[in-house]
């Protein structure tokens, strides 16, 4: 068992059988090499469950939602990536600070399970994209760290217990590629363009797993929730599924964390992360760069307005 | 014994020309980056080394279609029914679990009292080929779901992995129609050769009395433990080759006229069993996951006899929180019968 | 099939399809002026009257080319002149992303067009509208996002 591993149970059996948290959301080894899957626990023996590994890629904080209407104080553990999700929901008043307590922990970076070839045998796996092109990857807000976790609201590079392994695999190294997917698209002519989502949005079911698992995706009531409103019902069609893969990348603009979980979710495997990219790389150029989720006293690019915003509609 | 006919895995693409003459062949291929099953057309990318990622039930009950059309100017009013029948389709590699898969469907669309036409006239013009698996896949158990990997009696016509050749049988009369016109363009031939034995699976859970043990387990804590890390995301379902759940809404076209549509609907859903009025029986994620769970491995075999889960594996593999069947029938299992 | 077409209509050349959102207060009162003062200029840009421009979800351009139009135009008071103070302050910022989306999409870029029209600026929305309808008269129907019914 790896020592943050051990850290993590430490604290959990502490937060759970001093009564600090009603629930704690974590990790656990699930049954296979690669997979480390989330489990909420609430008992202080449950904590042996816990683990953390290069395969805890999920994204805990979507599930706060679930204890958005009650006051209990739910804890859970944060990488840097998640960490933001975390400044979502308080910035979106969905959670309440008092309710929760961030736990930071280090990351060395997540592999890409989708690389495996042999479902019995451990080997070295790569990166996820999202990894490689990571900027944050210490928490930006946390109650407590472990294993060396520490704080960073700016880009900063990994720090704690894993930092010299993330090093080693080349965490953040490719920040610069972060928009070559957009890029790319956007060379392509308008036909092209069209042809390409076309076949993405052909692929689309509207299982919702992006939007459910997404911690900027916390709406009441999500306008696809009921047909009766009629903006959506469930049908499938490409043009319904580009309504509902453009309306949401509107919807999150300037709120998206960059997690990555919607495209990771995705079964279908469609490039969900292009069109928020695409999002962040426009508000960076209109309106300044800035980062959703890393500043909690920060505000949203689409919730503010300069006079001098660029003007091209006269 | 019927002497076991075969083909050479290199010449696949003649043989599924010759089959695309007379139908609408489905191959498992891949198509922008999924692999899943696919009308042939001459440059497909086939797949035949494993099962694919989303299952062949599309073929039979499309995630989306047409029921009928209505229009009303003044007082009249029309409908027009959508023909759902289909030109005649050939379900070409399909494995073990997706034909149990298809019994299911078949149980619930085809059988006590109600013919479900959309789902019964593509069911009627297609025939079905079974393709015996040598290799389970890293999410796959059907053989502890009561299923048997090497083939599966319910299809027209079944297929072999013989290593560099497909060895095929006929099993019904539309399966013998399919291996006449394949003999007769020669592509077939004689051989001794026979399916390797089924390597070992590296999912396995013991589905044993699993039916009885969830009777006594409706009130059971357990689901309040399961439940929590679910999304109620529609991914498990969408998937999955016996999910058959629907809903009907409507397009309009103007305030005239528009189109009734069946689409893929699922219990996991927060609004699925929301009912006008507001109330909702299954209000959180706990009575939903409990009733996916149930549905699949109690109330389906209470109503027709078999598990409506066959071990394809797909959910495991893609859902976002790693939500495990498998995991739930081995918790279910040992759980003490009252918590 | 009956439910498609109405029967009782009969068949037009093709003519663009332009739906517009109009602010109450500055566009639509300008599209009024421009109709008291008998300004002539096609009549394909359908509006849809809202009370601020800012009320405009990017959900309803994407709804737009759905059900058939050939463009749309959002059009409000100009910056500073907002009778809800801000709301065209969020419109900017909201459809200079959109506009770019669209293209991202692969829409031609032409088809969406968001302007300031204010009320007394009549003569701006008959040259808008004009302008808008020739270039889509030129560029053609468009069936991209069109939902076949």
């Amino acid at each position: 068992m790896n020592q943050i591993t051990k850290e993590m149970r430490d604290l959990a059996r502490e937060l759970l059988a001093s009564g600090e948290v009603k629930g704690l959301i974590g990790w656990t080894k699930g049954s296979r090499w690669y997979l480390t899957p989330p489990v909420v626990i609430t008992q202080p023996e449950e904590a042996e469950q816990l683990y953390f590994d290069q395969f805890a890629v999920n994204n805990l904080t979507g599930l706060l939602l679930d204890y958005r209407y009650g006051d209990d104080k739910i804890a859970l553990f944060v990488k840097g990536c998640d960490s933001r999700g975390i400044v979502r929901l308080l910035q979106d008043h969905q959670i309440k600070r008092d309710n929760v307590l961030v736990i930071g922990v280090p990351c060395m970076g997540m592999s890409d399970k989708k690389a495996v070839t042999d479902p019995r045998q451990p080997a070295e796996l790569p990166l996820l994209d999202k990894c490689l092109e990571c900027r944050y990857p210490n928490p930006v807000i946390a109650d407590r760290l472990i294993s060396g976790a520490l704080v960073s609201g700016e880009p900063s590079e990994p720090k704690g217990l894993t930092a010299s392994e993330a090093a080693k695999r080349g965490v953040g190294s490719k920040q610069a590629d972060r928009f070559a997917q957009v890029k790319a698209i956007e060379a392509m002519s308008a036909d092209e363009k069209y042809a390409f989502w076309q076949a993405q949005h052909e692929k689309c079911f509207r299982c919702y797993a992006c939007r459910n698992i997404c911690p900027a995706c916390n709406c009441r009531e999500c306008i696809f929730e009921s047909d009766k409103k009629g903006w959506v019902n469930k049908s499938a069609t490409p043009t319904d599924n580009a309504f509902f893969a453009v309306t949401r990348a509107m919807h999150v603009a300037g709120r998206c964390v960059e997690c990555g979980e919607c495209e990771r979710v995705c079964p279908m495997d469609i490039p969900i992360m292009a069109l928020n990219r695409k999002v962040i790389q426009d508000i960076n150029e209109l309106f300044g760069e800035s980062d959703a989720g890393t500043d909690l006293d920060g505000k949203m690019p689409l919730g503010l307005f300069k006079n001098d915003d660029p003007e091209e509609f006269m | 014994m019927q002497r076991l006919k075969a083909f050479p895995k290199a010449k696949l693409t003649a043989v599924l020309e010759t089959m695309s003459q007379k139908a609408t062949v489905w191959v498992p291929s891949m198509i922008a980056g999924v692999s899943r099953f696919a009308p042939y057309r001459p440059e497909i990318d086939i797949q035949m080394g494993t099962n694919t990622a989303i299952s062949p039930k599309e073929a039979l009950f499309p995630s989306t279609e047409k029921i009928y059309t209505f229009s009303a100017y003044g007082i009249d009013g029309e409908f027009e029914p959508v023909d759902p029948s289909v030109g005649l389709q050939i379900l070409f590699g399909l494995r073990s679990c997706d034909m149990q898969g298809i019994l299911c469907l078949d149980d619930v669309f085809l059988t006590r009292g109600y013919v479900d036409d959309f789902y019964g006239s593509k069911r009627e013009a297609t025939t079905l080929i079974t393709l015996g698996c040598v290799t389970p896949g890293a999410d796959c158990f059907c053989a502890s779901m009561g299923v048997n990997p090497v083939e599966h009696d319910g299809s027209d016509a079944q297929m072999y992995d013989l290593g560099d050749a497909y060895g095929i049988i006929a099993r019904t009369d539309k399966g013998e129609t399919l291996v006449k016109d394949l003999m007769a363009t020669g592509l077939l031939s004689d051989t001794d050769k026979s399916q390797g034995p089924t390597s070992d699976f590296v999912l396995k859970v013991d589905s044993e009395g699993i039916t009885e043990k969830l009777q006594q387990m409706f009130d059971h804590p357990l689901w309040d433990e399961l439940s929590r890390k679910c999304l109620n995301c529609g991914t498990c379902a969408y998937l999955c080759p016996t999910c058959h759940c629907f809903d009907i809404s409507e397009k309009k076209r103007n305030q005239h006229c528009g189109v009734k549509i069946k689409c893929w609907d699922t219990c996991m859903f927060s609004e699925y069993a929301l009912m006008a009025g507001g109330h909702n029986p299954r209000p959180s994620k706990k009575e939903r996951v409990r009733q996916r769970f149930m549905h699949k491995l109690r109330y389906f075999p209470e109503r027709y006899g078999k598990l409506q889960c066959t071990g394809c594996g797909r959910c495991i593999a893609k859902c976002p929180v790693n939500l495990e069947i498998t995991d739930v029938i081995k918790l279910a299992g040992e759980a003490k019968k009252d918590g | 099939m009956s439910a498609v077409d109405n029967p009782k209509q009969p068949a037009k050349e093709w003519e663009p399809n332009i739906v517009g959102f109009a602010c109450n207060w500055c566009t639509y009162a300008g599209a009024d002026l421009a109709g008291l003062s008998r300004m002539q200029y096609p009549p394909n840009v359908k509006l849809v009257r809202v009370p601020c421009s800012g009320r405009t979800n990017p959900q309803f351009v994407l709804r737009a080319f759905q059900k058939g139009a050939d463009a749309v135009l959002v059009a409000g008071c100009h910056p500073g002149d907002c009778h809800y103070a801000t709301g065209n302050y969020f419109t900017r910022r909201r459809y200079l992303l959109m506009q770019r989306m669209l293209e991202f999409m692969g829409i031609d870029p032409r088809r969406f067009q968001a302007r300031w029209i204010s009320g007394s600026e009549a003569p701006k929305f008959r040259d808008v509208v004009t302008q808008m309808t020739e270039e889509i008269k030129a560029l053609g129907p468009n069936r991209k996002l069109r939902e076949e019914i």
